[in-house]
């Protein structure tokens, strides 16, 4: 009858299951950088097994998930499309990681700057700063 | 106490693209800024890294130099917040699915009865599922 009707046993062979595979990898981060990390933070003479690798970088993917999803939900309570920095902040005070949102507010804060300056230094050298006047009677004495 | 600042705690360690990917997955995400996308990682980075600590200090505490999965259990179970998104995410402990598998084939094999005698004035359990050579099967 059917040839299919036997291979029911194993997972199909055709693109079917190489999509499945693709998915998989990309719901995960990189278990070379999840070592990586791990390895910075534990004693010299530690190791790590397999099976804590792999479930590390399903903690990570689910964590990544859970504040996304908190972020977006107050987006979308607020009527706005696309979650910004601060968004990510507040989620994770509310979710209890109040501990990392003071240090990531503070790197968000000079990462502003800094992006800041990179524009303004992109836009040459001439007169860039509109609102400091004290700047331009500096180059007035030069 | 002395900060490294040769590695920065919260400098994102992960692929953009990879970590956009995951943000993504939930269909309901619909556009994500540099900054979010930025925060995420290094938020990332700093969950990764206390989750190890965390993980070390428990493998510590039960004298093994591999951080084991248990560990890493137990040190979800510690952390609040961690724990309440986590713990049904963690894969099954190995031993309660082998002593699972262990009694399933248990039942499913037929134990072989000792043959040891049966105390006076008793008869073996298998004398009751022998099939009398006299009678006739029950149609």
């Amino acid at each position: 009858m059917a040839e299919d009707a036997g291979a029911s046993g194993s997972n199909n062979d055709g693109g079917g299951s190489s999509s499945n595979i693709i998915k998989e990898q990309d719901r995960l981060l990189p278990i070379a950088n999840v070592g990586r990390i791990m390895k910075q933070i534990l004693p010299p003479n530690a190791k790590i097994s397999k099976e804590a690798k792999e479930t590390m970088q399903e903690c990570v993917s689910e964590f990544i998930s859970f504040v996304t999803g908190e972020a977006s939900d107050k987006c979308k309570t607020e009527r706005r499309k696309t979650v910004n920095g601060d968004d990510v902040c507040w989620a994770l005070a509310t979710l209890g990681f109040d501990d990392y949102a003071e240090p990531l507010k503070r790197y968000l804060f000079k990462y502003r700057e800094f992006e800041g300056d990179k524009v303004a230094a992109n836009q040459g050298q001439g007169i860039v700063d509109h609102d400091n006047n004290i700047e331009d009677s500096n180059l007035d004495r030069y | 106490m002395a900060e490294d600042e040769a590695v920065d705690p919260i400098l994102p360690e992960f692929p953009t693209a990879r970590v956009k990917k995951i943000m993504k997955l939930d269909k309901d995400i619909n556009k994500v800024n540099s900054e979010a996308l930025l925060l995420i990682s290094c938020s990332t980075n700093l969950f990764l890294q206390f989750l190890a600590e965390k993980s070390a200090e428990v493998a510590t505490a039960n004298k093994k130099k591999t951080v084991k999965l248990d560990h890493l259990r137990t040190a979800v179970k510690r952390h609040r917040p961690a724990s309440d998104f986590l713990l049904d995410s963690l894969p099954i402990p190995a031993e309660s699915t082998q002593s699972a598998a262990r009694s399933v084939t248990d039942r499913d094999r037929s134990r072989p009865v000792s043959n040891k005698p049966a105390p006076a004035g008793t008869r073996r359990i298998d004398h009751f599922f022998r099939k009398p050579e006299n009678e006739a099967p029950i149609s």
